[in-house]
């Protein structure tokens, strides 16, 4: 078997093992606790109601609202949170200034200023970007400059001794040795990105997963389709996080 | 000896044949569910409370307020007993198989119209093709009332430019111009501008398509086990309805009993408590009592909510489905 | 093996004259070094040995540019080091090797910081791998090295920019006595076979005897030059010339100078006052070791 191909096997064989044993957990829960289908519908009842919103078109143009926020947000997060994490790790007036801010904008809750967002930039795609982009900036912001910071002296010695530009000792020397943090950091972001954008859909959207929750729940009283959007919610957190683990061990497995 | 036990047996016995004096029967516990926020809009149930309607009916109510999507699941669960939940509700969720049925009209008018400034130009449906209108989002019992107002005008919500105010915002904006029209509660929002100083115009669909308003309903499986209660609690309630129809005031002073917070503007209070007293009389209940359900209403709100686009419901459902009137008076 | 004076000069690689530097620990200075001088003639092996804190390491990263003396000059083929200074390849006490690179992309790293272009570096890198007999090794990472071999891919990486000085400090201190017998002669013939001058910072009288044409002894904190020990030993020079009798000649020699026995030697260095290494920062994480051991 090739090496990618073992690589997804040994990732998803525990996730579909999972999977499975929370079926049948919930399948049990089901019949033990007699739940009418409007509380709790039993497994085969979701599932059913999942591939039928799928196939019908229900799903998809919530879902791809949802991860265009997610993919969005989550670039600009990620991409700015990389680079002011090297700025607070290497510069010790950025990281007296800044860090104030970093901390108080991290402690006030997302579903307090998403209102606000969305008030200021509109229903739109423009509010969920923001709120994205502020859950996944402070974890990836705070690994990046614990990773930078770790990097060995020693290593950055040698770079002396080589003349290495800063740029030369950021992208060789740093950035490598600090990756592992990143990703790291990133892995908690990519999820944290999921519940942002549906907290901004609560706080005002048209399309998307947590708009399709609501309808669901509100409108159409159709619970199987509100677990069913859950389950999709879910999926998608998980396809997220494995393609970062996956790009980890590409980036860095080789060489641990 | 024997004699005298044998007589004090038979006195004993028949001093307790006698119907007992005091001991009260046990009360049936009442859980009923009011919308989102304690309001003046909900004086009749204060008032029964309050003058002992319930109690004197062998009623121990209590009031949970709550939001129309979590009621509907607690009324099909059992959890509450009696709720306040939007005929525009009720329907999908009986078409969902949610076990509940609606069982007295309290609003025989429907509460969500929309409202546009007096000076703006706009009297009708018709006058709201290519105009800007504010509502909550495109969900719940204002975005049903406007398909079906826009319907009856031949027009589409493509025909205007409709702006989400997640935030319940429409209203202010009105107010500020930054749209021609918006959505709101005929005992709300144009009372409160109304009383700001700015008086707005009302398009409602009660002529136009006879939507079903917030009423009283009843889980299937609470019908069938607590049946006298809940015909009871609902005739205490039309009777305290009557009764602040005729006496606004005295309806506003049991409010503000149960609710003190509802005292701190009395005269918007009492504007509110109009305009809502305005909504429980229609030409149906008029002619029917209080609480009665006009079945053909019901039947021609169903096909229109079934024609909507994305309606989700069946076929098959009737509206025998829906509505009950057997705990009417 | 003595030269005339001028005839020293002329030739000396490497020229210290009166190097003095301190470190400020804890707000006070705390001299390292003071009054080193020594030449290093072009071509020759010198070995610095002396107790620990006797600032050898200090010593190196001077004469490699890494740090500035406060007093005296030093000079490269006449002209003064320069910062980070190119013509001097180093290798540490670990091999400080970049663990996400190849062997090869590991010697290729200083040509690739100077701009050599990949074919070039490549066929550089290839070549130097060879001289240090690690070629099959090229695709390999260095977490599947043993701690010898990544020793000698440092080397061959210090070698890349072809510099006409190498100093090595202490570079085989982490391996075991017999490998590092072995590395002290695979190093003569590279030394052989690339004409560089070279100067080793070394604990062991052995290693220092058997590799170096002179032994610059340097006394306890602060580092005096205590002795420049002359090895009357010829080149090339086996295995077999650490028996000899000029060999414990020159290591008794050497002792004398250090202070006799090795309780005395620990005395000194008991003595000598106790300091973090300023060069050596903490903060390496537990996950990262590019330097493993073994």
């Amino acid at each position: 078997m090739t090496a990618t191909a073992t690589r997804w096997r040994s990732l998803l064989l525990p996730v579909l093992a999972a999977a499975v044993v929370f079926v049948l957990g919930w399948k049990a829960i089901v019949v033990v606790g007699n739940y009418p289908p409007f509380i709790l519908p039993a497994p085969e009842v979701v599932g059913a109601r999942l591939v039928e919103a799928w196939l019908e078109g229900t799903m998809t143009p919530h879902a791809w609202a949802t991860l265009s926020e997610i993919g969005l947000g989550f670039s600009i997060g990620a991409g700015l949170a990389v680079v002011v994490g090297y700025l607070l790790a290497r510069s010790p007036l950025a990281e007296k200034l800044l860090s104030p801010y970093l901390v108080a904008a991290q402690a006030t809750p997302i579903l307090a200023l998403a209102p606000l967002l969305v008030l200021w930039l509109g229903t739109g795609l423009a509010a969920k970007v923001v709120i994205c982009t502020l859950i996944v900036f402070f974890p990836v912001a705070v690994a990046t400059m614990v990773g930078i910071r770790s990097v060995d002296a020693r290593l950055l010695e040698l770079g002396h001794s080589l003349r290495a530009t800063r740029w030369q000792v950021f992208r060789h020397l740093e950035l490598p040795a600090a990756l592992p943090q990143i990703l790291g950091g990133m892995r908690v972001g990519v999820t944290l990105a999921v519940i942002g954008a549906i907290v901004g859909e609560w706080a005002g959207a048209d399309r998307g997963l947590g708009v399709l929750i609501n309808l669901a729940r509100g409108s159409l009283f159709d619970f199987p389709l509100m677990f069913a959007t859950l389950l999709t919610i879910a999926g998608i957190a998980i396809v997220l996080y494995l393609t970062v683990v996956l790009v980890e061990r590409a980036l860095v497995g080789a060489w641990r | 000896m024997l004699r005298s036990l044998v007589a004090l047996v038979i006195v004993a016995l028949a001093a307790g044949c006698q119907p007992s004096p005091a001991p009260t029967a046990p009360l049936t516990t009442l859980t009923v569910g009011l919308g989102y926020l304690p309001s003046v809009q909900f004086a009749q149930f204060y008032r029964a409370q309050q003058q002992g309607y319930y109690r004197a009916a062998g009623l121990d109510v209590t009031f949970q307020h709550e939001i129309d999507p979590n009621l509907i699941t607690l009324l099909g669960q059992g959890a509450v007993d009696i709720g306040m939940a939007d005929g525009t509700s009720v329907i999908p969720a009986a078409g969902q198989e949610i076990p509940i049925r609606y069982a007295a009209t309290i609003y025989a008018r429907f509460p969500s119209i929309v409202m546009t400034g007096a000076d703006s130009g706009i009297s009708s449906a018709a006058d709201l093709r290519g105009r800007s209108l504010g509502i909550p989002g495109l969900f719940g019992s204002s975005w049903i009332m406007l398909q079906a107002l826009l319907h009856s005008a031949g027009l589409t919500p493509d025909d205007l430019d409709i702006r989400a105010f997640p935030d319940f915002g429409q209203s202010a904006a009105l107010r500020l111009g930054q749209i021609d029209a918006a959505t709101g509660f005929r005992n709300n929002e144009p009372v409160q501008l109304a009383l700001q100083g700015f008086p707005t115009t009302v398009l409602d669909v009660d002529a136009v398509t006879p939507l079903p308003g917030p009423g009283l309903t009843v889980g299937t499986a609470t019908l069938a086990s607590k049946r006298d209660a809940v015909q009871a609690f609902v005739a205490a309630t039309l009777r305290a309805m009557d009764e602040i129809a005729a006496d606004p005031e005295s309806g506003l002073n049991d409010a503000i009993a149960v609710v003190p917070d509802l005292g701190i503007n009395r005269a918007t209070q009492l504007a509110i408590l109009e305009a809502t007293i305005e909504m429980w009389r229609a030409p149906y209940t008029e002619a029917n009592g209080l609480g009665a359900i006009d079945a053909e209403a019901w039947r021609e709100s169903l096909e229109f909510m079934r024609g909507l686009p994305d309606s989700n419901i069946p076929a098959t459902l009737t509206v025998e489905q829906l509505v009950t009137t057997e705990v009417l008076p | 093996m003595s030269r005339p004076a001028t005839e020293e000069r002329a030739l000396a690689a490497i020229s210290l004259a009166g190097v003095s530097r301190s470190f400020t620990v804890d707000g006070r200075p705390l001299p390292v070094l003071e009054q080193i001088s020594f030449e290093v003639p072009g071509h020759g092996v010198t070995a610095v040995l002396g107790p620990n804190g006797s600032g050898k390491s200090t010593l190196l990263r001077l004469v490699a540019g890494l740090i500035v003396a406060d007093h005296g000059s030093i000079l490269i083929d006449g002209l003064p080091v320069a910062d980070a200074d190119q013509r001097v390849g180093l290798v540490f006490q670990e091999p400080r090797l970049l663990p996400w690179r190849r062997a090869i992309d590991n010697v290729a790293f200083p040509l690739e910081l100077a701009g050599v272009g990949r074919v070039e570096r490549s066929e550089r890198a290839r070549r130097l791998l060879d001289l240090v007999g690690l070629d099959t090794f090229a695709r390999a990472y260095p977490h599947q090295l043993s701690g010898g071999m990544r020793q000698r891919l440092a080397i061959a990486r210090a070698l890349a920019r072809d510099p006409s000085i190498l100093l090595l400090d202490e570079p085989f201190s982490a391996l075991d006595a017999l490998t590092r017998e072995r590395f002290n002669a695979e190093l003569l013939e590279l030394w052989q076979r690339t004409g560089t001058t070279i100067v080793i910072v070394t604990h062991s009288i052995a290693e220092a005897v058997f590799l170096a044409d002179e032994v610059v002894v340097l006394s306890a904190r602060p580092g005096r030059v205590v002795a420049r020990v002359p090895v009357p030993l010829g080149r090339p020079r086996p295995v077999t010339a650490m028996d000899s009798a000029g060999f414990a000649r020159a290591a008794a020699a050497i002792r004398a100078h250090l202070g006799g026995t090795p309780d005395d030697l620990a005395a000194q260095e008991a003595a000598a006052a106790p300091i973090h290494d300023v060069l050596e920062r903490a903060g390496s994480p537990a996950w990262f070791d590019p330097f493993g051991g073994g």
